[in-house]
């Protein structure tokens, strides 16, 4: 073959070399020699070290699992991390924890590529150069007595820290000084919320959301699915309210009202288009409606308002109304609302409060007026980058370079950290002990996975270090566990029980600190300022993306390849524009336009160039983009992904993974606001590519192929609620005839492993993704590969728009291999590198596989994946996260979902040995394990009794393209919507 | 057409020369290239398994503890070998013959190490008399895989000794070897064509079932 191809080029080049069929024969003789002594080649000296001393626990080849406590965001999620050889390789959900109940989002899966970051610091810092920690230390010391001396103040600039340990830590820090303060901020900020219910419940906390208790849900610029607050536990709770179980189905009903389409917003029953200006006379409107001051909303386009308010009042204690703004007149509202409807002490706990925000924008701002007005001797800066996310960052930085202390606790130099004399970077949270009570009464536990990488030290030890009082985190955590956890509890009576049961489990149960609230004033509602309206131009509205969140994590290059659940772009933040709103300014996607406004704080107009997206579901007056993105250090994504002639870099036009938008926000009224008017917008002429997953892959027949009714396949099948509750089967497209001309061969005597995905409560939240990418060894290729239709994410999370009367719906299909039984990909391939098994797997074999590509080719999913080039990690560290189970792919083979093959040898080999049959449950797969939701089901078809046969035999049951005949193991369920009009709709692509 | 005869001729030679090293190369270990049947290589400690498994019949898993349990058998770690050779430092009848001379010249026996131990208390960073000497330090044993597989196979030793194969069955009389040797060829058609016959016959009397599909191995 390959003298074959020498030859075809020989004639194509026979004008200018001439080799003619003798010299071909060299050729070739010497390419047989070389073969051949290839071969006679001893094969590879591998060498086998084991441990000197093994620790009794550890087994070479299995798993060992550690409970701990994500810290991606604050929500304080369980998990536990597996443990290959001594090192973390997977983190998942722990299904025993009161929060998070077992799922975990994308950030928190992805956390783990992070430990194996090499960019991260070595060691500690001081002026930019390496250090050891006793200089650091001396230096320090001598700092703080000046400070002393001085009678200077310290402040302790923090994002939300719910660590008791910490906490009680600092309070002794900071009192050792005279005027020593910790000021709490987060990068997406919740002080409204608190701030609210300082105003009228006299306790300035977050209360704890309870979705599952909620049967009307109105949802007011509340990502609450998606990016708000604690997205897991939300998830998990807002689907155990909508089981479609029982008679009539369990189904909560969910408005959504938002100013951008939103994972949430997708979900909902009913969505609304507003903008953020329209938000404050909304909520007042619905007040005044539900305390029966006006009969119906004098906006005419807030008629909607007049049902909505009718199934709240029929919902009283039972509904829920959430207000993501960070604006407190909105959230007075809000509170007022829930109030009006009896939801306190239902549906919003204020008794046992959350934690996960605690941020206070007003004390921020007073710090910034103090630095200013070089009252601040000291500053300690830690789990937050001023610099990169407050507006006017750059002039923050100046001011922090001229303090005469400045400490942060970065986990490399970042924006702030470059600006700040000492840097002190802490371990990884999956290398560190820590404590974590994200929600009153529950304490959960961060236990050390590995040793740290670098020379670090956590926060716990530098305080207790500067306090003169040097213990490690794990004893200082067992000294303040003994304080202040263990009185807290009675099951335990032995303090050395509590806490070997605690490190077990991964949280502790406890009683949550008495709160005091104060009876409801309505005082506040009256004084609700009147927020300033937008002129005739746009409003911009910041949001954090469901896979970036405050831009921390944007150096895992996982996570920069999530495709975002509505827009599906990669590696890119972006300006949303309604379709309308884009053809009045002339542009399309991917035209970079200008941003510009003017702040009445900052001397000049502030401008942001970003690409436009054209979304659909976008109010029309609103630009939105997403925070997160321009993150000092993201060029090191430049040269990821292959390297050929043709590659272009992963990064944007300044050279960064997008664009920094935080300038853009404000403070107003005393907070931090994510919105603003008089935003104007221009063209610039110039393009930017954007890579966007949605548009290939596509399972549509090509309108020139299509016959009739089939150019508009149902891919996803949708009912109403009404119509599910006469007819389970409602939303079923027309039962096809089978005519099928596959001969009945494969018999499945053993088990027959199947999965079925409820659509019903799947978000498209894209954890799984994430998981299935760490589970599998799946590589990153880069924005450039994933616009040329190469990413290789096993499992593409489909999108489907459909628009009924104006109203949008949103509809997400998580597509991995079907494991068809009659498999097309099976029939074509040459080599047989794909084969069907005894037990209904579709097998993908690289090492047989030689990359003819005809399987993708015939496969109707589109769910296979090519290897177009060796896809190595842009940091070789990051080798340390593969997956010893499952094969790295090297160049030329094509790949696909195994449905995790690996787990299931794993639980039918450890069933073998002890004798029994694979319990049902045993075996979860990735993506399954992970999901939020819970959507996603694996098990034996063969058993009548798994709850995947019981699925099956469902009514809301359907395979995908069941007229091709494929008979798919992988199966769907119709999504039901909570409306009353009968007539189904089935969304298409 | 005479310089074109010359190289046709050198080509054949080349090619016949080839032929014959690679028949030559077959021929003597039976094996296709790739193969590494008789792979026997020089261990930095000549551990002897003739001595341990066969002499003194210490069971296989009783040193390759994840056998049963695991993945991988494992190599044992050094404190497993201390478990024994905390006390016999020597091979016995050097020790006895140490005894017998010192009986003879009515003196006191001197403590004998032999030098393959002293490399095990070595990387322990004991010296002779089994101390923790200050300086020592701790160093790892690197062992030569004998039996490896490439990286796109997986072998659970698990299922195949619960499944009571017996160990001599891929790594042969291992208690007869001073030196472990590679006797089977670890081939796919030899994995395959044992998987076939135990199907068909079972393991030892008991029937089994061994997949052949290619995910029992590949994934």
């Amino acid at each position: 073959m390959n003298g074959h191809h020498t030859h075809d080029t020989m004639e194509h080049d026979n004008e200018t070399s001439r080799l003619d069929r003798r010299d071909f024969l060299k050729l070739a003789g010497f390419t047989f020699a070389g073969v051949a002594l290839t071969g006679c080649e001893q094969a590879r000296v591998e060498k086998a070290i084991p441990y000197l001393i093994k620790p009794e626990e550890i087994t070479p080849g299995k798993a060992s699992w550690y409970a701990s406590t994500c810290a991606g965001c604050n929500a304080g999620c369980g998990i536990l991390v597996k443990n290959r050889d001594g090192r973390p390789i997977k983190i998942e959900g722990n299904p025993d924890h009161p929060i998070s109940r077992g799922g975990l989002c994308a950030i928190g899966q992805a956390q783990v590529l992070g430990l194996y970051d090499s960019q991260r610091l070595q060691g500690p810092q001081i002026n930019g150069a390496t250090s050891d920690w006793p200089t650091l230390d001396r230096t320090i010391h001598a700092r703080l007595r000046e400070v002393r001396a001085g009678n200077k103040s310290v402040r302790f600039l923090s994002g939300t820290m719910t660590s008791p340990t910490t906490l009680a830590l600092l309070k002794r820090f900071l009192s050792s000084f005279k005027d020593g303060k910790h000021v709490v901020y987060d990068p997406i900020s919740r002080s409204a919320i608190l701030e609210a219910h300082a105003r009228t419940h006299g306790i300035r906390a977050l209360p704890h959301y309870r979705f599952d208790r909620a049967e009307v849900i109105v949802g007011l610029e509340a990502d609450f699915l998606g990016t708000w607050i604690s997205p897991v536990e939300f998830t998990a709770a807002y689907g155990s309210g909508r089981t479609l179980e029982g008679n009539p189905p369990k189904c909560s009903y969910h408005v959504q009202i938002e100013s951008r389409l939103s994972l949430t917003g997708g979900r909902s029953d009913k969505r609304y288009a507003i903008s953020p200006s329209e938000r404050v006379p909304l909520l007042e409107a619905l007040l005044a409606l539900l305390e029966g001051k006006s009969q119906s909303a004098k906006l005419p386009h807030f008629s909607f308002l007049n049902d909505l308010a009718g199934r709240l009042n029929s919902a009283r204690g039972t509904s829920l109304v959430v207000c993501g703004s960070n604006d407190v007149a909105s959230q007075i509202l809000t509170n007022a609302i829930n109030e009006l409807l009896g939801n306190y002490g239902k549906t919003l706990d204020m008794q046992s409060p959350s934690y996960q925000h605690q941020s206070n924008d007003n004390a921020l701002q007073t710090l910034l007026t103090e630095i200013r007005g070089g009252k601040v001797g000291a500053l300690f800066v830690h789990g937050v980058n001023p610099v990169y996310d407050l507006p006017k960052g750059r002039e923050i930085g100046e001011l922090l370079s001229r303090l005469p202390l400045v400490v942060s606790f970065a986990e490399r130099v970042d924006e702030t950290a470059q600006h700040a004399g000492f840097v002190c970077p802490e371990p990884h949270p999956l290398s560190s002990w820590r404590d974590t009570e994200a929600v009153a009464g529950v304490v959960s536990m961060t236990q050390p996975a590995l040793a740290p990488l670098e020379n670090t030290r956590s926060l716990m030890e530098s305080l207790s270090e500067w306090l003169g009082n040097r213990a490690s985190a794990h004893e200082l955590m067992q000294q303040e566990w003994r304080k202040s956890v263990f009185p807290r509890q009675s099951a335990e009576k032995d303090l050395a029980a509590f806490w070997n049961r605690s490190v077990h489990d991964g949280f502790a149960a406890v009683a949550p600190r008495p709160h005091r609230t104060e009876k409801y004033d309505s005082r506040p509602v009256q004084n609700v300022a009147s927020p300033e309206t937008g002129a005739d131009s746009f409003e911009l509205v910041l949001y954090p993306k469901v896979s970036m969140g405050d831009g921390r994590h944007a150096h895992n290059a996982w996570l920069q390849e999530v495709p975002d659940p509505i827009t599906k772009i990669t590696w890119d933040n972006y300006a949303i524009l309604s379709e309308a709103a884009a053809k009045k300014l002339g542009v399309l996607s991917g035209d970079i336009v200008r941003l510009s406004f003017t702040d009445p704080t900052a001397a000049s107009g502030i401008e942001l160039e970003l690409p436009t997206w054209i979304q659909p579901g976008q109010k029309d007056s609103v630009v939105a983009v997403a925070l997160g993105y321009g993150r000092k250090g993201t060029d090191r994504f430049a040269n990821i992904g292959p390297r050929w002639f043709e590659g272009k870099p992963s990064v944007g036009p300044g050279g960064l993974v997008g664009v920094n938008a935080a300038p853009a926000l404000q403070f107003l009224n005393g907070q931090l606001l994510y919105e603003r008017g008089g935003v104007r917008i221009e063209r610039t002429g110039r393009h930017q590519t954007l890579a966007c997953t949605q548009t290939y892959h596509s399972i549509d027949t090509p309108p020139l192929l299509a016959q009739g009714s089939e150019s508009r396949r149902p891919y996803v099948q949708y009912a109403t609620l009404a119509a599910y509750a006469e007819d389970r089967a409602a939303g079923g497209g027309p039962k096809h005839e089978s005519r099928s001309m596959w001969p009945e061969q494969h018999e499945y005597k053993g088990a027959h492993w199947g999965m079925m995905v409820d659509l019903n409560a799947c978000t498209g939240c894209a954890a799984c993704v994430v998981s299935c990418q760490a589970e599998n060894n799946i590589p990153v290729v880069g924005k450039d590969e994933v616009h040329r239709n190469r990413e290789l994410h096993w499992i593409r999370i489909d999108r489907y728009f459909v628009e009924n009367d104006g109203e949008l719906d949103v509809a997400h299909q998580p597509m991995m291999c079907q494991h068809c039984a009659n498999a097309p990909c099976e029939t074509v391939c040459p080599v047989l590198a794909t084969v069907h098994s005894e037990e209904g797997l579709n097998q993908q074999v690289y090492n047989r596989c030689v990359g003819t590509r005809y399987c993708a080719n015939n496969c109707p999913y589109k769910i296979r994946r090519f290897n177009w080039f060796d896809y190595l990690h842009e940091d070789a560290k990051q080798n340390m996260v593969l997956n010893p189970d499952v094969t790295v792919r090297s160049r030329g083979v094509m790949e696909k979902c195994s449905l995790c093959v690996q787990r299931i040898q794993e639980q039918k080999i450890e069933a073998k040995k002890n004798g029994k049959k694979v319990a049902d449950g045993a075996i979860k797969t990735a993506c399954q394990q992970s999901c939020p939701a819970q959507a996603i089901v694996f098990g034996d078809m063969n058993d009548a009794d798994s709850f995947v046969s019981k699925r099956i035999a469902d009514a809301r049951r359907f395979n995908l393209l069941a007229d091709l005949e494929t008979r798919p193991s992988v199966g769907y369920m119709t999504m039901v919507r909570n409306r009353t009009n009968k007539s189904d709709e089935t969304p298409h692509g | 057409m005479k310089q074109g005869n010359v190289i046709t001729v050198l080509l054949l030679v080349g090619l016949a020369l080839t032929a014959l090293t690679l028949i030559q190369a077959v021929s003597q270990s039976y094996a296709l290239p790739g193969n590494n049947i008789g792979y026997e290589p020089v261990q930095l400690i000549a551990y002897p398994h003739r001595l341990h498994a066969g002499e003194l019949g210490i069971d296989c898993k009783f040193c390759h503890t994840g056998a049963e349990t695991s993945r991988t058998a494992g190599v044992p770690s050094a404190n497993v070998c201390m478990d024994c050779h905390r006390f016999v430092t020597a091979p016995f009848n050097q020790v006895r013959a140490e005894d017998e001379a010192a009986t003879k010249e009515n003196r006191k026996p001197r403590r004998i190490v032999s030098p393959e131990l002293q490399k095990l208390y070595s990387a322990l960073g004991l010296d002779s008399t089994l101390q923790r000497s200050a300086t020592a330090e701790e160093t790892r044993i690197v062992w030569m895989k004998v039996h490896s597989l490439p990286d796109f196979a997986y072998f659970d030793h698990r299922a195949h000794v619960n499944a009571s194969v017996d160990c001599q069955t891929c790594h042969g009389e291992v208690q007869t070897m001073e030196r472990v040797r590679q006797v089977s060829d670890l081939t796919m058609g030899w994995c395959v064509n044992c998987h076939r016959s135990s199907n068909a016959r079972g393991v030892k009397g008991k029937p089994v079932k061994a997949s052949t599909d290619c995910v029992t191995c590949h994934y």
